[in-house]
């Protein structure tokens, strides 16, 4: 399958491929349309990318810690996520093209711990899958397995590379700090993509990043309600969404259509769960993302639906004040510190990663919460005694395991399956029968 | 004192977690402050009368109380340090100032906050890029925190107490400069495994007795005739490495090494701080922030590439061994870059994965083998 007319790599047209199936498949059906919406943004995403590429226009490459605002403050210049290629390959195409890339990164010599994503984001840069950067920007979050690829990638690109620092703590102070950077890293894309940085073309840039954080926060709020309405799969693509199409009008698209439908399923008295649904659980860390398909078994099988994970929470302060150059660089720098998932978590101390988890686990109504600890998230595992501890103390039951997001090798898809089964038979289904009976 | 006698002593400081130094500084009623890492300036806890004491696992027979509390994904470093904390080992400590130096450390650190609960305890943000642009940043850490240990301690730290510490720091960096200048020689008079007992012993001892030790030992070591017999020369580099054990086991085939950049030997220590310009906090600052940088550090890859190719010259080394922590990420890229680069460069190589405590003296032995081979030697 060609793209924009033209034959591409194998692992490109995969996911071209996938992404068409899919929309055939979807687009008939009246309750995809959150669905339908992302799928289609991933493959005007794909188009974009390749347009650019194609008409010769700057690419500047950025890390999923840094949402794309700054960069679509250039006219004419493409953002791409590192992580792009492995995410759509994973959600659309094929997860064994991960597996390849990953395998190819630890051929080159980069230690196995590394993370998945990473790895197969070097994997892609080695196997000349990514269109040229003219430069490089990137947030040192949400981990330093992000850094080592991205140290990585500048080393194999050779390209111009610059790192704004996300420091520990997020008060106003540290704030303040980012938004300096933000400001600093201007002249830097300029002079790399030979392009000049238009305030009002970023004024709009984040005027529409506004109206995908109102939708979004509509959507987290009608996803508490009891029955969930929507399937728990769709929650996973949030990040995906804020960090390829933040400030695009693709990305408040995807945003409305994931609050309309569940806005409309609710008014239909609809449930995620054929035949209703019995248990309810926060997903934590991270999603199966070579296998969405886990999350219908959940439903299905278990009658479990997840209501809200960490990939999906879009927390308040997310709207940019674009009424100044400065009030927009600061209101950028607050929700790439307070708002993103996994920086807002992963960055500062453990206290904001379990109490976003108390927090979710009480307003979603979960039974329990799910630990998916993705192993090469060391900022997460290297907090799970802690992370027991207050679970324990809340009263909130925790299932907790290891597995890779991107990599099916690590654990296979069974046994992740038999250990929530487990679970819910052993810990949450007598739980739920005792409370029941105690009122 | 003889360099024996002097390395005996300094090989007895670093076994466990106390030591007599320690142990009579504090019979004197004075404090002791615990840090993991050199971007925690020690200038500023020796300003404040305290003993600066760098975190280590030594002692630790076991990590079962980290691991209660941290997966086996976390590194075994981190895990023994944090054990040892928990089971009561550094309750000695006054205090503990932490950061954010890498994605282990960082949750140690609300490990100590939380269960182990230090007397004090400050942290900083310490920004990852060491460039200019972040450095007024990193000087605003460094006062408030000054400010948080004036507070606690009810003390005042003058300028002429940092001004005391910067000299008494210096004296350690001038002697160390001096041990590391006697490697140069074609028959070092000293080892690897024994310059890094040094240079692990400048951390959990006080500086004065310290200093006064090292300048026996250097009067011997620039009389002593130096030791010829070894197959090749070599730098270790690499993340955190306090063993001089493993060490050893590099050295026992035949490959001498005569520099280690790594965390706890040269690396931790750098050039004087100058007398000018600015004020001393300022001064150590600059140190440190622009000192060789770690793998923790970005946009700073050729500064380390370029350190390392002059130290090769400088000390005539036939090769580098790079070792990394299983699990230590920031080293990870750092190892991968740094493989390629050496190989482009023609340089020697060999890379090294290790755990904390475990020597591997098997397959460390296999590999430099395989390397001195390769090296021609």
């Amino acid at each position: 399958m060609s793209i924009l007319g033209k034959e591409r790599k194998a692992d490109w047209e995969v996911v071209y491929e996938g992404v068409n199936g899919l929309m055939d498949l979807y687009s008939e059906d009246p309750d995809s349309k959150g669905m339908n919406a992302i799928l289609k943004g991933f493959r005007s995403y794909v188009d974009d990318l390749f347009g650019a590429a194609d008409e010769g226009r700057p690419i500047v490459w950025h890390n999923c810690g840094c949402t794309p605002e700054l960069i679509k403050g250039l006219e004419g210049v493409q953002s791409m996520p590192i992580e792009v290629l492995t995410v759509l390959q994973d959600l659309v195409g094929d997860a064994q093209y991960t597996v390849a890339l990953i395998d190819e990164a630890e051929a080159h010599g980069l230690a196995s711990e590394v993370c998945s994503i990473d790895k197969a984001a070097v994997g892609s840069v080695l196997s000349g899958l990514y269109p040229e950067p003219t430069c490089m920007l990137y947030h040192n979050t949400p981990c330093d397995s992000q850094i080592a690829a991205i140290k990585t990638m500048r080393a194999l690109t050779g390209k111009p590379m610059r790192m704004m620092d996300v420091p520990y703590l997020y008060g106003d102070r540290e704030v303040e700090y980012l938004a300096r950077q933000m400001a600093e890293s201007i002249p830097f894309l300029e002079e790399h993509t030979g392009r000049r940085f238009n305030w009002d073309r970023f004024r709009q840039v984040c005027e529409e990043s506004n109206r995908t954080a109102e939708y979004l926060r509509d959507w987290n709020d009608l996803r508490r309600h009891v029955p969930c309405p929507q399937v728990s799969k769709i929650v996973a693509l949030s990040t995906a969404l804020l960090v390829a199409f933040s400030g695009d009008p693709e990305g408040t698209a995807v945003a409305r259509a994931f609050r309309d439908e569940a806005r409309e399923r609710i008014e239909r008295s609809e449930s995620a769960v054929e035949g209703g649904e019995i248990y309810r659980a926060v997903w934590y860390q991270d999603p199966v993302w070579w296998d969405l398909q886990f999350y219908d078994w959940m439903e299905a099988e278990l009658k479990l639906v997840i209501p809200m994970d960490l990939f999906g929470y879009y927390a308040p302060e997310a709207l940019i004040d674009t009424s100044t150059p400065e009030s927009m660089l600061r209101g950028l720098a607050r929700k790439s510190l307070r708002v993103l998932p996994m920086s807002r978590q992963f960055k500062g101390p453990i206290d904001n990663f379990i109490d976003d988890y108390l927090k979710m686990c009480d307003e979603y109504g979960a039974d329990f919460g799910i630990f998916a600890g993705h192993v090469a998230c060391k900022h997460g595992l290297g907090g799970i005694g802690l992370f027991r501890e207050a679970s324990r103390e809340a009263g909130v039951p925790l299932l907790y395991f290891e597995f890779d997001m991107f990599d099916p090798r690590v654990t296979p898809v069974e046994t992740i399956q038999a250990e929530i089964a487990n679970f819910i038979e052993v810990v949450v289904k007598p739980g739920k029968e005792l409370s029941g009976a105690a009122r | 004192m003889s360099k024996n006698e002097i390395l005996g002593i300094m090989h007895s400081a670093i076994q466990k977690p106390r030591n007599a130094y320690l142990d009579e500084w504090m019979g004197e009623g004075r404090r002791v402050m615990g840090y993991y890492c050199s971007y925690v300036p020690e200038e500023i806890f020796t300003a404040a009368g305290l003993l600066p004491y760098r975190l280590r696992g030594a002692g630790s027979d076991s990590s079962a109380d980290g691991d209660a509390y941290m997966s086996a994904r976390i590194c075994t470093f981190v895990r023994h340090t944090v054990s040892l904390a928990l089971r009561g080992e550094l309750d000695f400590l006054d205090g503990v100032v932490l950061a954010q130096n890498c994605d282990h450390i960082r949750r140690a650190a609300d490990l100590f906050r939380k269960k182990v609960r230090p007397a004090f305890y400050g942290f900083l943000s310490i920004p990852r890029v060491p460039k200019e642009r972040l450095f007024d940043w990193y000087l605003a850490e460094l006062r408030r925190l000054k400010a948080e240990m004036e507070a606690h301690y009810s003390i005042a730290i003058t300028e002429q107490n940092l001004e005391d510490a910067i000299a008494l720091h210096n004296a350690t960096r001038q002697r160390i400069a001096r041990l590391y200048e006697l490697r140069k020689r074609e028959a070092p008079p000293i080892t690897g495994q024994e310059a890094l007992t040094v240079t692990v012993a400048a951390h959990v001892m006080p500086r004065a007795q310290f200093n006064s030790l090292m300048d026996h030992l250097l009067a011997d070591l620039e009389q002593a005739r130096g030791n010829g017999d070894y197959r090749a020369r070599v730098i270790v580099t690499g993340g955190v490495m306090d063993e001089p054990e493993y060490l050893a086991a590099i050295e026992n085939q035949g490959a001498l090494s005569v520099a280690e950049l790594v965390c706890f030997g040269q690396r931790s220590f750098g050039d004087p701080i100058g007398s000018r310009p600015g004020e001393p906090l300022e001064r150590i600052a600059r140190q440190r922030f622009f000192q060789v940088p770690c793998a923790r550090m970005v946009e700073c890859f050729d500064e380390q590439f370029s350190e390392l190719t002059r130290r090769m010259k400088e000390y005539k080394a036939d090769g580098i061994i790079f070792q990394r922590m299983k699990f230590c990420d920031p080293w990870a890229g750092d190892g991968h870059n740094l493989y390629w680069r050496m190989k482009e460069a023609g340089i020697p190589f060999l890379s090294l994965e290790r755990e904390y405590q475990v020597s591997a003296a098997g397959q460390v032995k296999t590999r430099v083998q395989a390397f001195m081979e390769q090296m021609g030697k």
